[in-house]
């Protein structure tokens, strides 16, 4: 049986290829070889570009999600055939292997007579009979257009009308009812149908309408094969074509019988030397299932099965996976043939801003790390790995444009190269830019003197070497006039793959200097007090680190540390201590010391470490999952006052989902429970600005920030639960932050100087507006609530 | 302060003579035990009659006092001798201001007392105060903060405008029972005194009636409504406190400063950084391997690495 099989299987290709070039074709005609491969390219093209439609559209939304301005493509060439119809053009070459010798082939999803649609005009001739009675095709008359009321397919076997357009049948018409068609047009569709290898025999006849229209009736008997007990799949991508052998039509009854012995033996082998497929059992349990019900193999009933393996496939993202043919027809055992996609080769390509193929900067190695093995030559090709290409070489940040194209191999018969395209980013770069701002001057107008010039410059120069190294640097500044007053900067140098770049493990060097100023939330008055005037905190030290990445989330740094940490007030004059308001109005400047050297300049030097272990993920938009960090800043007493400390916080906060939901795109999230802990704690030296505050959007919501109290060690616990409701989220939340009574062991005692309590509590909820929450928090020290709106996430 | 020449307690002779017999057999029996000084601090909120009872317990006015007015900022110390016998009472600005405890007051209060050995606080208030309200016991919280527990060892509650009616139903005695017992309470949980502690050396309460209009008795000495003579009553209350076998507070600058809290625990640093390697940060990072293996992954992956065998 399967060499007729083999015969038909090339038979279908060429049909294939005849199609998309619009020639005539004749049935089993034999072909040339290299036509399959025409053949396989066609139908892989048009299978894979379904797939990548959609692949495209998830590549723009991941890069719209990544926040990046990078546009990713994959895209793919125009497919050879031109959709007819609007209909199927993911087609893919069936065959099956006739009862008696005599097989049939077909090409089941394959559009056929593109110009069934070219003569389609509103004018139509009458059939000029008497209603109601039937005529057959060759009594119809060659000149003139019928117009074709209604189609129906007559089961001769059953004798019951094959109702349901849905039907594989309809598919392949080209025929439409209230379509106008000659003579000759009907006779070929006809044979297009006899020939598709569905049909033992089928035939045509009209049947005349009183309003001059045709109603056509096409009786038929279904080809079947013996009935199959059990299901194979085999994948046989890649597998060396057969030799084609002729059967003598003068072969005597004898040599015919082993002729086919050997053809079986021959197939046999194949079947040896094919790989495993990846079909689930479960679905191989479902076509058992069904080929026991259906009992004889009907042509419909391997469409059915053909249609169901090709949509797991490519439902698990499998998007070049096809079924090429059915094998060992009218035996015990069906076998299913599927070319899964393998790859053969895959190729970088480096693009320049005129799409022409050009050598890259980056080194492969740097790109070969970002590649998934399962891209690898050997592997099938599956969307769901293209797509971590895509994420991964976004993560990059070194390409504008990233593709990745898979394409039949044309050398290797079912094997497909994978190519990757990528536009690199511009190496360097530079910025200016300027800006105006006005200060309120006298009376709080501005005036021409309040004019400020400010401006930022930057440079960058990424991709150094094309082993990803960069440096960038920024200087920022409100008022050029004065630059000296708010000059910001930032100087930063990463160094990544410090272990090799062919090393797996991954870890990224890092040099900064900067500094910054920041609003000192332990100077800042409880609940009530009167304004306490603001301590600055000013940094500028540099910064080198080791970041070892252990997966995308979780992440090791360590590193050093070393700052000069200065304290001013608001006229930006050094200050040494806290100072508050007194009742009477004066001031007391025996507040709290700002520095470890009371002198209001610190410097100092310690390491630091951190640790990340992120779980956390995406379950349908909501996160889901764990997440836990231990930061350590380790005193090494070189500064002033040799401070010495150990400073320490853990953090765990779990996302628990409430409710088992579905995965996927378009379902609802589930209910999430969040809980969260802090504890901090400092041992040794301890300067006011790296007192641990309690109260703030990120400690203890409805509190501000600071506000009730700066301590030594530190306890918050909150819980948060999430409700989806429709698009977004509302959620309830209730947070405690506690000094553990350390606040008295912050020197100058803060808390009680500015009159905080050292704990609190807050209870409240919210609803999420895009990036902005908007959430009522009751604060329980004072019984009182407040609208806030934040942006971002709290955990 | 401390160079103040200690004048002749000339005061005590305005006393009436009972008074003053009480007073000097008190003075004697404090000498008996070797103490020939004896400092005395007053503490308590503003207005409650901290200056009227060292002018009292005096007989002169040492302090200005005045009805409407606090007095100044600074505390004060008058120093008298009688046979002998040195008698220090150290006056103090009220603790509060704002309706919070005044903190500058308590520093400056610190600074004065600094070398001064103090035998005993008379933690002063009123006994027509109704309420004892987180105010109090804020009070207390500092005063124990400022000089530690011990403080309340050598300590007496003094309450002031003793000659009061009680509100209706209720009789003096019982009045002043529970005035004391609340204030006492507090004081208790405020500088966290346990039971067991408070056994060893229970606050004494006194009472107190500065006020001209102050009843008195046939031999002229003021009197409570229950007909004691209060002066030698408080005197004698002191000497019993100061009997009771604790030691007087030396004011050092270990003391008003506290314990450095930067310098605590600084030794055993190298200890807990390398609890934290081993144990938290190697913790973590296990827990993060585990993770990669335990990691779930997609269905295409495992059915890449051969591991699905076609069960998904």
């Amino acid at each position: 049986m399967s060499f007729f099989a083999k015969n038909q299987l090339l038979g279908a290709q060429i049909k294939t290829a005849a199609v998309a070039s619009s020639s005539p074709r004749r049935r089993r005609s034999p072909a040339p070889s290299d036509d399959r491969s025409l053949a396989l390219k066609t139908s892989v093209w048009g299978a894979c570009k379904k797939s990548l439609a959609v692949f495209s559209i998830s590549a723009a939304s991941f890069a719209a999600a990544g926040g990046g301005g990078f546009v990713l493509l994959a895209s793919s060439p125009p497919p050879p055939v031109p959709p007819i119809d609007g209909g199927g053009c993911g087609g893919g070459g069936g065959w099956f292997g006739g009862s008696d010798g005599g097989g049939f082939w077909s090409n089941l999803l394959s559009p056929l007579a593109a110009h069934a649609k070219e003569d389609e005009r509103p004018e139509w001739d009458s059939h000029g009979l008497p209603a109601n009675i039937v005529v057959q095709l060759n009594k119809l008359s060659g000149l003139k257009r019928y117009k074709i009321s209604d189609i129906f397919f007559f089961d001769k076997r059953r004798s019951t009308i094959v109702s349901g357009s849905e039907d594989s049948f309809f598919e392949m018409m080209t025929l439409r009812p209230g379509g106008v068609y000659t003579k000759a047009q009907l006779q070929k569709e006809l044979e297009n149908l006899a020939s598709s290898g569905m049909f033992e025999k089928v035939d045509l006849e009209g049947k005349t309408k009183p309003d001059g229209t045709l109603a056509i009736t096409m009786p038929f008997t279904e080809s079947t094969w013996m009935s199959a007990e059990s299901f194979r799949c085999i994948n046989v991508g890649l597998l060396p074509q057969t030799k084609v052998m002729e059967m003598d039509a003068d072969m005597t009854e004898k040599e015919r019988l082993e002729f086919m012995r050997a053809q079986d033996r021959e197939y046999k082998k194949r079947i040896d030397r094919s790989r495993p497929c990846l079909l689930s059992d479960d679905v191989k349990k479902e076509i058992v299932r069904m080929l026991n019900e259906k009992g004889k193999l009907s042509a419909r009933t391997l469409q059915t099965i053909r249609d169901r393996v090709q949509k797991w496939y490519h439902d698990e993202g499998y998007a070049c996976a096809q079924v090429v043919n059915f094998g060992n027809l009218n035996t015990r055992e069906l076998v299913c043939e599927v070319v899964e996609g393998d790859i053969t080769q895959l190729d970088v390509q480096f693009l320049d801003k005129l799409g022409n193929t050009t050598e890259g900067n980056t080194q492969l190695a740097v790109i070969r790390r970002e590649l998934p093995t399962q891209l690898r030559p050997g592997h099938v090709f599956n969307m769901e790995a293209g797509k971590q290409v895509l994420r991964n070489m976004n993560s990059l940040g070194l390409f504008s444009n990233i593709e990745l194209n898979p394409r039949p191999d044309e050398k290797n018969d079912g094997g497909i190269i994978v190519e990757v395209k990528l536009r690199e980013m511009d190496q360097k770069s530079a910025e200016v830019s300027t800006e105006w701002s006005f200060v309120p001057g006298h009376n709080g107008w501005p005036t021409l003197a309040s004019i400020q010039p400010g401006g930022t410059v930057s440079l960058d120069h990424r991709n150094i070497k094309g082993l990803n190294r960069s440096i960038s640097c920024s200087m920022a500044s409100g008022n050029l006039l004065n630059p000296q007053d708010d000059l910001s900067f930032k100087l930063d140098y990463a160094h990544p793959y410090l272990d090799g770049v062919t090393n797996p493990r991954n870890r990224t060097f890092r040099v900064s200097c900067f500094n910054s100023r920041k609003l000192s939330p332990v100077f800042t008055g409880g609940p009530g007090a009167e304004e306490v005037p603001p301590v600055w905190i000013d940094r500028m030290g540099m910064k080198a680190n080791v970041t070892e990445n252990f997966t995308q989330q979780s992440k090791f740094t360590y590193g050093l540390v070393m700052e000069e940490i200065t304290t001013r007030d608001e006229t930006s004059t050094v200050c040494t201590h806290g100072v508050r308001a007194l009742p009477v109005g004066g001031l007391s400047i025996d507040g709290p010391p700002t520095t470890l050297s009371g002198t209001g300049t610190d410097r100092m030097a310690f390491a630091q470490a951190n640790i990340t272990r992120d779980k956390t993920r995406f379950l349908n938009g909501a996160i889901v999952g764990e997440r836990d960090v231990f930061q350590l800043d380790q005193g090494l007493g070189i500064g002033s006052n040799f401070p010495f400390f150990n400073r320490h916080q853990l953090t765990l906060t779990r996302f628990v989902p409430l409710k088992q939901v579905e995965e996927g795109t378009g379902k609802s999230p589930p209910p999430v429970l969040v809980l969260h802990g802090h504890y901090g704690g400092c041992v040794g030296d301890l300067p006011s600005y790296d007192a641990f505050t309690l109260g703030g959007p990120y400690s203890v919501r409805g509190y501000n920030m600071g506000e009730l109290g700066a301590c030594r060690n530190i306890l918050e616990v909150a819980a948060e639960l999430r409700i989806p409701v429709r698009n977004t989220q509302v959620y309830f939340f209730a947070e405690h932050g506690n000094d553990l009574g350390s606040s008295k062991d912050v020197k100058g005692n803060p808390t009680e100087f500015f009159r905080r309590i050292g704990h609190g509590s807050s209870y409240g909820g919210g609803i999420k507006l895009g990036m902005v929450r908007a959430e009522y928090a009751v604060d329980h020290n004072s019984g009182t609530g407040a609208v806030f709106f934040r942006f971002g996430e709290r955990f | 302060m401390a160079a103040q020449i200690a004048r002749e307690w000339s005061g005590i002779q305005q006393f009436p003579v009972a008074t003053q017999n009480k007073l000097h057999e008190l003075l004697g029996k404090l000498k008996l035990e070797n103490v020939s000084t004896l400092t005395i601090l007053l503490m308590g909120k503003g207005g409650v009659g901290k200056s009227s009872t060292v002018n009292s317990i005096l007989g002169e006015r040492v302090a200005t006092v005045n009805a409407f007015q606090s007095e100044g900022l600074r505390p004060m110390m008058c120093s008298r001798t009688r046979a002998g016998f040195t008698l220090n009472i150290i006056d103090t600005p009220g603790l509060v201001e704002g309706g919070y405890v005044n903190e500058q007051a308590i520093e400056i209060i610190k600074r004065f007392l600094l070398n001064k050995i103090i035998d005993v606080l008379l933690y002063v208030d009123r006994l027509d105060a109704y309420r004892v309200d987180s105010l109090d016991k804020q009070i207390i919280k500092a005063i124990t903060d400022t000089f530690g527990k011990r403080i309340w060892q050598r300590s007496l509650v003094v309450l002031t405008h003793a000659q009061l009616s009680p509100p209706d139903g209720l009789n003096y005695d019982e009045f002043f029972n529970k005035r004391s017992e609340t204030l006492l309470k507090c004081i208790r949980s405020g500088a966290r005194i346990n039971k067991q502690e408070f056994e060893d050396f229970p606050i004494h309460v006194a009472l107190v009636e500065n006020s001209g209009r102050c009843n008195t008795n046939a031999d002229g000495e003021k009197i409570l409504p229950g007909g004691t003579a209060w002066i030698p009553q408080l005197v004698e209350v002191i000497t019993t406190v100061i009997a009771n076998g604790s030691k007087p507070i030396m004011v050092d600058q270990k003391l008003i400063e506290g314990p450095n809290p930067n310098e605590r625990g600084k030794f055993f640093i190298p200890l807990i950084l390398a609890f934290q390697y081993f144990f938290i940060i190697k913790g973590i990072q296990r827990a993060i391997k585990r993770d990669i293996e335990t990691e779930s992954r997609p269905a295409w992956e495992l059915r890449d690495m051969g591991l699905a065998e076609g069960r998904f």
